[in-house]
């Protein structure tokens, strides 16, 4: 995987809607090769609507989503497959898989009816198996696994797919602390391997933490972006979540961290406006 | 957490455990053990079925007479039996029990919910309707395949439309199509109340489901049906088997969530289509072929040929239950599937609470 340096993934004037209501307008960003982009925000600012967007979920009303130069919605599905992996937030699995089964679900994109399996099928599962420190587990069924374990199987799934490109969906949402740490730790892992990343994190101090490259986004827009330290002022925190704070430096990583943390003012009330779209949103995924 | 790639082996491309590889050039094929061995058992039983259903009746045979009989040897009386008189209603029971069958397993895995089969979301009825609308109407059966495929592929449009697209999570979908059902099994009655009693006799089939006295020249041509529907199932049930998933993964592993339910919903439509067309409204043997098929596979992948082969046998062994049970009066198949299928439903319905498969 060669690190170019121009974005293998970006927007171009995009804007979701959803029904009426346009969550993101015209956005143009680019997420940087071989690095992890971490996008932050407060809840209904959009973050999960682009990942969506990038994932080819939600369709784009107006502007493109660009893969390697070219507009990814007039590439083929399965092209795209091959250079894009997602990790999905909602993760339903066929019922009474095993770990291995999850994991050859990744190949599905390099397979077809008389391709079936090739030595390249069985190197990518044997290495991402290893890569997620599955390898005991790999008869398992899905099921058995504890919360962290599933994850990272999933991750093993999406390893598999053998693509430059990941997007994560909020990974460690529903993890303790010991998983979250395994589960970002893999993350740098594969970053350091030329993988492009690109993950939603609702924890500021996560994010902060493990990403190269922070987006912080607001009502549809990108407030501030570049590296943690750069972002992660506190007027910038102010103007995102409305809460004033002091900010250190942690001694052995370097990342920035959040002291004494208050609410600068009253709620906002353009956040309950920005909140009810995405609930609906939410709503309709359930449903779908 | 380490990642090294050495310890990778480079070497054989040994097929996963459970599997075998064919291969020959640069194709590969992977049969799973366990489904390949439940699929010959399956048929092995269907054959057997098959000649006890031949040798039972008002002339029973022994199974050797009937295996003789097949093969053109042995006296003519018996050959005239089993070869004019029994085979045929046989065969139309096997294409039409593994085409309900691998409808209601598409289905199901469509709506992903395990009720939403043909016949509970109203495509036998509709198709029915139809069907009878056209031998009320014309006097004679004018097609009533294309006219009860017509009626399948209404049904389940609408179904569709009011139950607000295929991505619904199943519930809906099923309300709607139940309604679309009852509208249709209503009218099928209102048409035979307002005819001839000759012309509705000569409906009747339809609206209970039997495989008495079927055209003879249709059940070749269900035949072909079941068996393009069949290859075309084994041939796309790796993609069916994504529809397990949710669609932002379907898309993250390049297929198109509606177009594969789309592709999955036609081929369930023209299988209930024909099916309906040959035996009625027969709808329960998509419910339970699939459930069986389940069961025995432990539920797990996507059992389409399994659950041919188990709708096949449940047909055959309803008509044959059907016709042996108050003999010389005979149920219609249909009726003994509901007698027999509406428990086994329930009981389905009741040993499972935990969760549901699919």
């Amino acid at each position: 995987m060669s690190q170019t340096t121009q974005a293998p993934l970006g927007t171009d004037m995009l804007t979701l809607k959803h029904a009426e209501h346009t969550i993101i307008e015209d956005l143009s960003v680019s997420f940087p090769a071989g690095k992890v982009t971490a996008i932050v925000g407060p809840n209904g600012c959009g973050k999960s609507t682009l990942l969506n967007g990038l994932s080819r979920v939600h369709l784009p009303s107006t502007g493109r989503i660009v893969l390697d130069g070219q507009d990814i919605h007039r590439l083929p599905s399965r092209e795209v497959a091959k250079k894009l992996a997602l990790l999905p937030q909602e993760t339903s699995a066929p019922d009474g898989i095993t770990v291995k089964e999850l994991i050859r679900f990744g190949r599905h994109p390099h397979q077809s009816f008389l391709k079936q399996w090739g030595m390249d099928d069985r190197t990518a599962i044997q290495y991402a198996l290893q890569a997620a420190n599955l390898e005991d587990l790999g008869e398992r069924l899905l099921d058995t696994l504890s919360g962290g374990q599933r994850q990272r199987a999933w991750i093993a799934m999406s390893i598999a797919q053998e693509t430059p490109l990941l997007l994560l969906d909020e990974p460690t949402s529903a993890l303790d602390l010991g998983h979250q740490i395994e589960v970002f730790d893999l993350i740098r892992e594969l970053a350091a391997q030329g993988k492009t990343i690109v993950m939603v994190v609702h924890d500021l101090a996560m994010a902060a933490r493990y990403s190269d490259h922070l987006i912080a986004m607001k009502s549809g827009k990108i407030v501030a972006q570049g590296s943690p330290k750069e972002v992660i002022q506190p007027s910038i925190l102010d103007s995102l979540y409305g809460v004033q704070c002091d900010l250190m430096e942690d001694p052995s990583t370097g990342a920035p961290i959040l002291l004494n943390v208050r609410r600068s003012r009253p709620e906002p009330s353009e956040t309950q406006a920005t909140t009810a779209p995405k609930r609906q949103a939410q709503r309709d995924a359930v449903s779908a | 957490m380490s990642v090294s790639t050495s310890s990778v082996t480079p070497g054989s491309s040994a097929a996963p455990s459970g599997q075998w590889l064919l291969a020959w050039g640069d194709k590969t094929l992977l049969l799973d053990q366990a489904a390949c061995k439940r699929n010959l058992l399956l048929v092995l039983a269907l054959v057997l079925i098959s000649i006890v259903c031949l040798g039972i009746g008002t002339l029973p045979v022994a199974p050797t007479d009937v295996i003789l009989a097949l093969a053109g040897q042995g006296d003519t009386m018996t050959q005239f039996v089993v070869n004019d008189l029994r085979l045929n209603r046989l065969l139309a029971g096997i294409y039409t029990g593994a085409a309900f069958s691998i409808a209601g397993c598409l289905m199901q895995t469509v709506a992903r919910n395990r009720l939403a089969t043909p016949g509970i979301i109203g495509i036998d009825n509709a198709a029915m309707a139809f069907a009878v609308a056209s031998v009320v109407g014309v006097g004679i059966s004018f097609a009533p395949s294309a006219m009860a495929l017509t009626g399948a592929a209404t049904a389940t449009a609408l179904a569709f439309i009011i139950g607000g697209g295929s991505g619904t999570r199943g519930y809906r979908f099923i309300v709607a199509g139940l309604a679309i059902g009852s509208v249709s099994a209503a009218i099928s009655q209102l048409l035979l109340a307002q005819v001839h009693i000759d012309t509705a006799n000569e409906a009747y089939p339809w609206t209970v489901g039997s495989l008495s006295g079927r055209p003879e020249e249709q059940i070749p041509v269900m035949g072909w049906i079941t068996l393009v529907g069949i290859i075309i199932s084994v041939i796309l049930c790796r993609r069916f088997q994504l529809m397990a998933f949710s669609d932002s993964v379907i898309t993250a592993l390049g297929r198109t969530p509606n177009r594969l339910r789309f592709t999955a919903v036609i081929v369930a439509v023209i299988l209930t289509g024909f099916a309906v067309a040959l035996a009625g409204p027969v709808g329960l043997v998509a419910l339970v072929g699939p459930e069986m098929a389940r069961t025995f596979a432990r539920h797990r992948g996507l059992p389409l040929l399994s659950s041919a082969l188990c709708g096949a046998i449940v047909m055959i062994l309803a008509d044959l239950v059907g016709r042996t049970l108050l003999s010389p009066i005979e149920l219609p198949v249909g009726v003994v599937t509901a007698v027999v299928g509406g428990p086994y439903l329930l009981w389905i319905l009741i040993r499972k609470p935990k969760r549901s498969t699919l």
